[in-house]
């Protein structure tokens, strides 16, 4: 049961990520080791760092001499950690993260997410008792939830029956609200939801095409059976800061 | 997404009507629902109690949360209440809908109208001695796993306390129904009473794949933390413990429970915890093995509350015909009271109100005590109660005997002798020492009547038994003499 997955330079495919679960370590640097993730780059220290899974975040330690790492948060504008050298287990606040290394002049990165983010509804309504929670947990300000927003819309706006939109349409919806949407972003957000999502994995035997129309499909019967999206949901979709500029 | 600044799931004014019922204060409110305490406006009737608790379900279509998956959650607890019934799981009365265009926040709500308890274990004081409690709690999940049914959101919350200390299972939103070995459960949960393997499980369309073993992890759960007062997982807060547990599951950590636990509980809530659903012990094993730590006698097998009211309708159609010699109804007594294979609790069918012989009575048979035989002065084990062990050759002389059946009629019965015992039945006889009489010897049987092991009904209500005996079968061999004696 991985709570923390790391996604190697240049490796978008799953066989290349690496999962691991609370309480695990993962190294990463030059030298190539079990269970580890190598860089191979001379720039790199042979250990250069380590990532470890604490619950449903992930910590990251700097075991470079002289070298700061940044963690960045990709989608969000700028925002970011540093981590000097020497420090130990520095918490990472990040649902998806980009670990930058300075090596000789370079900057190399790859990718960390942490999937399994928890986010609860603030309404926490009187009288004691543990509250029965929804197991998903989605959060409402990150892309992967404007792309389900769209992906649900026609049947939100009532069409129940309504074909889902195809991703040129999707990619032409959420353009207003996030100017450098492609199709590759909107492909990898729809296989994001299907893993923080935990999908059941469809028949591997049916052709690439039909296996991202069958997630999409699922996806939104998903989010529409359990209320994952509502149609106040679909201001996401409205260009950022539209009330201001009219 | 809509957040209601209001502190309940649903608000209803004091004094509301709905239907017959006038609402009170609230009682409980959870993520979905709240229950308010109602009393009964007009005269009695015997259907209903005078005080009952009626839970809300915002499933409207103006009401401010109007949401999918509430209505899904309505239906399944409505459908699961009006086809299951025991003494462990909380009575349903009735259901009604809010018409009511003024409240548009109310309008289209569904109410369940439900048996009133003094409050859930989560919110009331638990006893000094847990046991018995527990092992009702136990039961009653055992009541649902027999009849194909998971709980799924086993906690303190969702149990609650009645009036004369016994304990109902409640909360049937999360309850699904098995298909094969497992069910499809709405993806909610309580992360403190989820297995691991459901922390983070795989789903499709139709929600999360759960098992029975589900419920036997949150019953160690709930056993340890009503028993020691804490959870069996490290941590101080809900997500510590889920990591923890996810932790546990792994293999990585070994389970410390609290030195707290007594030693006869330990094996149990160890055997509930086990790291996979493979590794967890059964329902029936965990119930022998509560029962025998809660220092209840020891049972085996279903028990007793396999009730099929229609069971109990053809029993008591037939004991009505005590007089007649139709050897039909005599077939048709056998099949009622004998163990035939059907699930212990045969489905209703959807809106069919299950009509008891007195109309729709509380059932309290729950107060017979496990592997012991009770006789009731009034319908669904209500009034007073005779209780042996043993056989009894003569019930008003001896050591034992049943005082108010020597003026009064038996009016049900509860066969919860142990199946440990190989007993099949209990035969019963008007006359001492098993010996028939008056209109038994008109029965091919040559007895008033036999009910099975866990077995329960209504009878007639014309007669008290003088003795009974336990026996190997409800079965008979009908004797020349009795074959004679049936045509005198």
């Amino acid at each position: 049961m991985y709570s923390v997955i790391i996604v190697p330079p240049a490796c978008a495919l799953p066989d290349g990520q690496i999962r691991i679960g609370s309480g695990e370590r993962l190294t990463f640097g030059r030298q190539e080791a079990p269970d580890s993730l190598t860089i191979t780059h001379e720039g790199v220290p042979r250990v250069a760092g380590e990532i470890a899974a604490q619950g449903t975040f992930w910590l990251l330690s700097n075991h470079s001499e002289n070298q700061t790492y940044v963690v960045e948060n990709p989608e969000g504008a700028g925002e970011h950690i540093k981590v000097a050298p020497g420090r130990v287990d520095a918490p990472v606040p990040f649902e998806f993260s980009r670990v930058v290394l300075p090596a000789a002049g370079d900057l190399l990165t790859f990718d960390v997410w942490a999937p399994r983010h928890v986010v609860r509804s603030v309404a926490r309504r009187g009288l004691p008792g543990t509250l029965t929670a929804p197991a998903f947990t989605l959060d409402r300000t990150k892309r992967y939830f404007a792309v389900l927003a769209a992906l649900c819309e026609p049947r939100l706006r009532g069409e129940p029956h309504a074909p889902l939109p195809a991703v040129e349409q999707l990619v032409e919806r959420l353009r207003p609200a996030w100017p450098t949407v492609s199709r590759s972003a909107v492909y990898w957000n729809i296989d994001y939801l299907a893993l923080k999502l935990r999908l059941r994995p469809g028949p591997e035997t049916a052709e690439p095409g039909r296996r991202v129309n069958g997630k999409k499909e699922t996806l939104v019967s998903l989010a529409l059976r359990f209320d994952l999206v509502h149609e106040d949901d679909l201001v996401v979709l409205a260009p950022a800061g539209s009330e201001l500029c009219r | 997404m809509p957040v209601s600044g209001a502190p309940h799931a649903v608000a209803v004014p004091w004094g509301y009507r709905v239907g017959r019922w006038e609402v009170r204060e609230p009682i409980a409110s959870g993520a979905f629902a709240t229950v308010y305490a109602a009393k009964l406006v007009g005269a009695a009737e015997p259907d209903l109690p005078r005080r009952a608790a009626l839970k809300f379900l915002p499933t409207g279509t103006r009401t401010p949360r109007q949401l999918r998956h509430l209505r899904e959650l309505a239906e399944r607890e409505v459908e699961f209440l009006g086809r299951l019934r025991s003494p462990r799981l909380i009575r349903m009365y009735d259901t009604l809908v809010v018409d009511d265009p003024e409240h548009p926040e109310l309008d289209g709500a569904t109410v369940l109208v439900l048996e009133r308890a003094e409050g859930s274990l989560d919110a009331v004081p638990a006893p000094d001695e847990p046991g018995p409690l527990l092992a009702q709690i136990c039961e009653g999940l055992a009541q649902l796993h027999r009849a194909g049914w998971v709980h799924g959101d086993l906690k303190p919350a969702n149990v609650l306390l009645m009036k004369d200390g016994s304990v109902r299972l409640a909360d049937f939103g999360m309850a699904a129904e098995m298909e094969g070995t497992h069910a499809y459960a709405p993806a909610f949960a309580t992360p403190d009473y989820t297995p691991p393997e459901l922390l983070w499980p795989e789903v499709d369309e139709r929600g999360t794949r759960v098992r029975p073993s589900a419920d036997v992890w949150a019953f160690g759960v709930l056993a340890h933390v009503v028993l020691t007062g804490s959870h069996p997982l490290p941590g101080g807060t809900t997500e510590a413990r889920s990591d923890a547990a996810t932790r546990y599951a792994r293999g990585v950590a070994e389970l410390r429970l609290s030195p707290e636990l007594p030693d006869a509980w330990r094996e149990i809530v160890e055997a509930c915890l086990s790291r996979t659903h493979a590794g967890r012990i059964g329902t029936e094993t965990l119930l022998r093995r509560v029962a025998a730590a809660a220092g209840v006698p020891r049972s085996r097998g279903p028990r007793a509350w396999r009730r099929h009211p229609l069971v109990a309708a053809v029993l008591a159609t037939v004991t009505l015909a005590t007089a007649g010699l139709s050897a039909a109804t005599v077939a048709a007594h056998r099949s009622a009271t004998s163990p035939d294979g059907t699930p212990v609790y045969a489905a209703l069918p959807t809106g069919s109100a299950p009509v008891g012989v007195d109309g729709e009575a509380v059932f309290r048979y729950h107060r017979c005590p496990v592997d012991t035989l009770c006789f009731f002065s009034e319908y669904n084990g209500n009034g007073l109660m005779c209780m042996w062990t043993d056989d009894d050759p003569d019930w008003q002389s001896g050591t034992h005997t049943c005082p108010w059946a020597a003026t009064a009629p038996v009016r049900s019965v509860l066969n919860n002798i142990s199946g440990d015992r190989g007993l099949g039945g209990v035969a019963y006889y008007r006359g001492t020492h098993f010996v028939p009489a008056g209109a038994d010897r008109n029965r091919t049987a040559q007895r008033t009547g036999c009910t099975g092991v866990n077995q329960m009904g209504n009878l007639a209500g014309t007669y008290a038994p003088l003795s009974h005996k336990l026996v190997s079968s409800c079965s008979y061999q009908p004797s020349l003499w009795g074959v004679l004696s049936s045509l005198w």
